[in-house]
């Protein structure tokens, strides 16, 4: 990988706010095509922070945030173009039919030239239900919100995807089968960085786990390495240790 | 985007049943505005007709301006009957409303239903444009794509105008439409072009209204605490503001009552009468005397009372509020610029009459010259503050837009 370009790069990421708290602290990451990289983390690790910093929604404090090459801070509107972002609670409009919810977010990012069959096959490539295509979002289950919310990643088609705890909250089925979505979207060369609690499908999916911790990236591991390790043990113990220091 | 944006927020407002409601609401307040207005103006027209003066008649009497219907103003004041007497003119009841209850009510002409129900509801509009998307946590999800801060407001509030205006302009267009079709009101062209700019500047008054909801949305965490800042606003921009402006300037100009005027008017009467009455003079010259005098008093007080109608004019255009109803009125023709251009009129045709009589005073009733009062050009009305409170109107809106922009741009979206 190391002569492919990166999609997602942190470069020396620190936020710290306004109350004082650092929570990112001198974070790099380099995240190329074809590879899931999930993020562990206690609450309030940086998980989410850092995701924040890719979408710009924060300014970092210190370093910067490349999607593509294109540095966020400074040309956010056309970093964005390379990213697609599912969110722990995907938020629709509950007004709107699945089909006009992804016709609106895929016309936010670009994709102006769709037609109805286009939306219906995204929509069947994350197996939400026929019968929901035109339903009000507002009547959706949290799992059949999640696949819309991959449908509107999905019909983005951009080689970076941010997941901010896509399968928390998901029964186990609906968490299998957004894995297996996410492993297809892996296989077409997405970058995709993926924030979880979720210990046993990071493993599974991850080609590389790092753990969170105050905003440090304290460990990481490539698949290869944590294939007969104990993730589990491993996070925990590094949970521990910080709790002793404090 | 833009585009976009706007279209997703018509689609949203179309799909909500909160705006059939609003529509409906807004719909129903403008057909009984043009119900209970036609008929109160067919009254004063029928009114019109009996206190009309016979030929040669010296009083001065104005029809009722058909577009009082949409902003009644001071029209009622300037469709009194003004007798001129043997010194001057005494004012008598000209066409009321047979409707006592409008003393009771503000006149729930179409100016009131936009001043105070549809500043209500475009605020209504915008109040939860930012903060119920930053709770819903949409915002995020449409901030994560390509879409600029600014293209998200101009979209919001494209789309909401679109979905205010439009029904609006439905409505009241065919409320005018089936006021046409009545025979006793007729609009002249020059008419039909002061209502088109009424309507173009009822536009900007909702866009201002539109623009504050969406600055005040932008400011605020929450949907709810928006809405209870606006109502708050509101309150202040349509009740207290204007009338506050002109207590303020009340206690600034000193202004005689019409009362102290009256008998004033009455010594110099009594005074000349007592002169006469000693043999001094003939009465022609004290006639003269009188009239000048009442016109020199009545000046003064014009003088004084139009700093203080200017004074209150420019305190309360502190609230858009104002500005609008200024400029509505006198595109209308009910407006104070009007009313004072009709009393200039009125004193001008007195002076023509006493002049008559001066001159012969055998001259029959039938000889005295009729009165015709031709309201301003609409060029004119524009130039003398019609066009200054529309443009403060638009400047209002523009600052609004431009304020929550700013704060926009900066807004936390997590």
């Amino acid at each position: 990988m190391a002569d492919q370009k990166p999609i997602l790069k942190a470069d020396d990421l620190s936020k710290r706010y306004e109350d004082g708290v650092l929570a990112v602290d001198h974070l790099n990451l380099n995240i190329y095509p074809g590879e899931v990289y999930c993020l562990l983390g206690a609450n309030g690790a940086g998980k989410t922070t850092t995701i924040n910093l890719f979408l710009n929604f924060i300014p970092p404090t210190t370093g910067t945030c490349f999607i593509n090459g294109i540095d966020v801070t400074k040309d956010p509107l056309e970093a964005k173009k390379y990213i697609a972002f599912v969110s722990e609670n995907v938020m629709l409009y509950g007004n709107f039919t699945a089909r006009q919810n992804l016709d609106f977010f895929a016309k936010l990012g670009g994709k102006t030239a769709l037609d109805k069959d286009d939306y219906y096959r995204v929509m069947r490539r994350v197996s939400l239900q026929e019968k929901a295509f035109d339903q009000r979002v507002k009547n959706f289950s949290k799992g059949m919100r999640q696949k819309l919310g991959i449908a509107i990643a999905v019909i983005k088609d951009a080689p970076g995807i941010l997941l901010d705890e896509p399968t928390s909250g998901l029964d186990p089925k609906a968490a299998t089968e957004f894995l297996e979505i996410m492993a297809e979207l892996k296989n077409e060369g997405k970058a995709i960085l993926m924030s979880t609690h979720d210990i046993f499908r990071a493993k599974e999916i991850g080609d590389r786990v790092g753990i969170m911790r105050e905003g440090r990236l304290v460990m990481e591991q490539t698949r290869e390495e944590l294939q007969h390790e104990d993730l589990n043990k491993i996070y925990i113990d590094y949970m521990k240790s910080a709790e002793q220091a404090t | 985007m833009t585009g976009t944006i706007a279209r997703k927020e018509i689609l949203s407002n179309l799909l909500s049943y909160k705006f059939y409601v609003v529509i409906l609401l807004a719909a129903a307040l403008v057909a009984t505005s043009f119900f209970v207005m036609t008929r109160d103006y067919k009254e004063r027209l029928a009114d019109y007709g009996l206190i009309r003066p016979k030929p040669g008649e010296p009083i001065a009497v104005n029809p009722p301006n058909p577009l009082s219907i949409f902003a009644k103003g001071l029209d009622e004041a300037m469709a009194r009957s003004f007798e001129v007497g043997p010194t001057g003119i005494s004012v008598r009841a000209g066409q009321k409303s047979g409707n006592t209850v409008f003393a009771f009510f503000p006149t729930p002409d179409f100016l009131y239903i936009v001043r105070v129900v549809l500043s209500l509801i475009a605020l209504l509009f915008g109040f939860d444009q930012v903060s119920r998307e930053k709770e819903a946590g949409t915002l995020r999800q449409m901030l994560a794509n390509q879409t600029s801060r600014s293209a998200i407001l101009i979209g919001k509030w494209a789309g909401n105008f679109l979905s205010l205006a439009v029904p609006f302009l439905l409505v009241t267009t065919l409320g005018t439409a089936v006021l046409g079709l009545d025979p006793d009101i007729r609009f002249s062209a020059d008419q039909v072009l002061r209502l088109a700019l009424i309507l173009v500047l009822t536009l900007v008054y909702i866009a201002v209204f539109l623009s504050l909801g969406i600055l005040v949305s932008t400011l605020t965490r929450r949907a709810s605490s928006s809405v209870v800042i606006l109502l708050f606003i509101w309150a202040v921009l349509v009740f207290i503001l204007p009338n506050l402006g002109t207590l303020v300037a009340r206690q600034m100009v000193d202004v005689p009552s019409v009362r102290a005027l009256s008998e004033k008017r009455q010594q110099v009467w009594t005074r000349e009468v007592l002169l006469r009455i000693r043999g001094v003079g003939d009465w022609p010259s004290h006639i003269k005397t009188i009239s000048a005098e009442n016109d020199a008093l009545e000046a003064d007080y014009r003088v004084k009372f139009d700093r203080l109608v200017k004074l209150s004019k420019n305190i309360n255009r502190i609230s858009p509020v104002a500005g609008f109803v200024y400029a509505a009125t006198e595109i209308a023709g009910t407006g104070i610029g009007e009313e004072g251009a009709f009393k200039s009129e009125v004193v001008r045709y007195k002076n023509a009459v006493l002049g008559k009589r001066l001159a012969s005073p055998d001259l029959k009733s039938s000889d005295y010259p009729a009165f015709l009062y031709r309201y301003r050009p609409l060029g004119r009305v524009l130039t003398r503050g019609a066009l200054f409170d529309t443009a403060w109107l638009a400047v209002c809106g523009i600052l609004f837009f431009a304020l929550s922009y700013f704060v926009f741009v900066r807004y936390d979206v997590r």
